[in-house]
């Protein structure tokens, strides 16, 4: 399939630090990717330069394989739902209505702005002529992805849209976005924090870490104090259990991080670097039937794809896995 | 006490029997002070706008001033125009001292500090989410600017009100390059100094009504458009 967002060679500096690096992300027609990481990982960066509101320092945005930029033409083919979005402060049908008139769009104006509403499971009859300021945060948040969808975008990114809202309207959230999919073809581009969620409906999904992206599973992270001999390091844990790493080669690091996909179910309590976690939550990926396990050992959390056949674990349960030696790379804090 | 009941009783005598010098007065202040609004919004939204919206360098320094400007005394002010309008003056050519146009020339002067720095503060006061949202929505750049100051509106407005609250008020510049000539130049607040220092409280006291008045009126319009903020 030809994809219709790429990102090539992405590099975005903030004060002179590089917070994105991403050398190739393609996006197709129609595509429901997740977005997922901790906070400052890069998340809103990133959404924020492929919608092309910003000019990365680095690197190209192409859609339908030309180069885009913002204030191009093309820029206004996509929508981007801002974490947080602001309501402009008119009636919500004037909210709404703004991404038309931005396009000189006049004809049947007030039926899109309803049909809009009602996508977002907003009455209009009874929302329309609301001011912005007597609205709930999560019909708010329903008003702001109607002010988007309204315009029927081709790739609509939304930067954690169920954050701060109940759980009713992160269903009617999600629903808008899937008519939005099903109805003209959409690409949707979800951050969130809200594995559960976006699990439902995700076919892809993208893990963000200090500005890069992982996609075949989360990476792990290794906080310290390691004890640091010639040829490995050791993390040592407090049952006297033991996780042994390669060594970095520059001075500085205080954070290892490893390949998701290199860690594997032990069978027993024994070998090196097999230790025992614990289940915190089960993940269910619908579109895959895969599953997600969630797990922690004292200070160390990571998240596993179970493999296909193995019943379900749950939490509370205890899980062995075999961690690898190989250091993927070094961080300082 | 005595005389001041009874000036209270003239005041409305004057005002409803439609007492020509005091409408006059009335008459010649609003006149003034709507040219000096025009022209000081006219000038001040754009500067205030372009202060409060750009990055640029010295516009710290351009914020210090201007605030430094909105204690700029009205006797200042006067001065500085009755110098510049005087025969021996820059623009005395022009014969504008002793006219109501020099009144309105000051109090532009005395108001454009104050739209600037409220329209400036008022867009600064944005919050920093309207420019991505706004974008998002697919607005050019100009769309961008109009949406940013439509937004800003009420902020703009409370700019606008508190600026003629203080041109309505003062005394100093009509005094001064007006020269408080009866039927002309005179507006409320000279009249109202003037018939004190003749005794006259009554006249007076019916001004002071009226300027009450207008001033309620603006304060009113002022909490009204604060409740939206």
């Amino acid at each position: 399939m030809k994809p219709l967002l790429e990102a090539k060679g992405l590099r975005h500096l903030y004060g002179g630090r590089c917070v994105l690096r991403v050398d190739e992300l393609a996006l197709g027609r129609g595509e429901v990717v997740a977005l997922l990481g901790p906070n400052g990982a890069g998340k809103s960066t990133l959404l924020r330069l492929l919608s092309l509101m910003d000019r990365p320092s680095n690197g190209k945005i192409f859609f339908e394989g030309k180069p885009a930029f913002p204030f191009s033409p093309v820029s206004r083919r996509l929508a981007l739902l801002p974490q947080e979005p602001y309501l402009l402060k008119r009636s919500v049908f004037e909210n709404v209505a703004y991404g038309l008139k931005v396009r000189g769009i006049r004809e049947g104006l007030k039926s899109r702005v309803f049909e809009a509403l009602s996508w977002v499971g907003l009455s209009p009859t009874e929302f329309a002529s609301r001011p912005w300021h007597a609205l709930s945060g999560g019909e708010a948040q329903r008003v702001a992805l109607a002010a988007r969808l309204v315009f029927r975008p081709e790739v609509l990114l939304l930067d954690e849209p169920t954050a701060s809202v109940d759980p009713q309207s992160a269903k009617l959230i999600r629903e808008a976005i899937l008519r939005a999919r099903d109805s003209w073809g959409a690409t949707l581009l979800i951050a969130t924090h809200d594995w559960a969620w976006v699990g439902e409906f995700a076919q892809r999904w993208l893990y963000l870490f200090r500005g890069e992206i992982f996609e075949e599973a989360p990476p792990i992270l290794i906080f310290g104090p390691f004890r640091k001999e010639e040829t490995f390091w050791v993390k040592e844990f407090s049952d006297g259990k033991r996780l042994f790493l390669s060594p970095p080669r520059e001075p500085g690091a205080e954070v290892a991080l490893l390949s998701g996909e290199k860690v594997s179910l032990a069978r027993g309590g024994v070998g090196e670097n097999v230790l025992d976690f614990q289940v915190l939550s089960v993940i269910f990926k619908k579109a895959s039937g895969e599953v997600l396990v969630s797990l922690r050992r004292e200070d160390l959390s990571l998240t596993f794809t179970l493999p296909s056949g193995l019943s379900c674990p749950r939490p509370g349960e205890r899980l062995w896995l075999k961690l690898p030696r190989e250091v993927k790379r070094w961080f300082s804090l | 006490m005595g005389y001041l009941s009874e000036g209270i009783i003239k005041a409305f005598d004057l005002l409803l029997t439609g007492d020509p010098e005091t409408f006059s007065a009335i008459w010649v202040t609003l006149k003034v002070t709507t040219c000096s609004m025009a022209a000081s919004l006219l000038l001040g939204i754009p500067l205030g706008f372009g202060l409060g919206f750009f990055e640029f360098p010295g516009r710290r320094f351009l914020r210090t001033l201007v605030d430094t400007l909105l204690a700029l005394p009205t006797v200042l002010i006067g001065l500085l125009v009755y110098a510049l309008l005087s025969q021996r003056g820059p623009l005395g050519h022009l014969g504008l001292l002793f006219t109501p146009e020099a009144i309105a020339i000051g109090q532009t002067i005395l108001a454009l500090p104050i739209v600037v720095a409220l329209v400036a503060t008022a867009v600064e006061g944005l919050e920093r989410r309207l420019r991505l949202t706004v974008l998002s929505l697919g607005a050019n750049r100009s769309q961008l600017f109009l949406t940013t100051l439509f937004e800003a509106r009420f902020g703009i407005l409370t700019a606008a009100v508190t600026a003629y609250g203080r041109v309505l008020t003062e005394v100093g510049i009509s005094l001064m390059v007006g020269g408080n000539i009866k039927w002309y130049t005179r507006t409320i607040t000279t009249a109202i100094a003037l018939e004190t220092s003749k005794g006259e409280f009554a006249l007076g006291m019916a001004l002071g009504l009226v300027l009450l008045l207008i001033a309620f009126l603006v304060n009113f319009t002022l909490s009204y458009l604060r409740r939206y903020r």
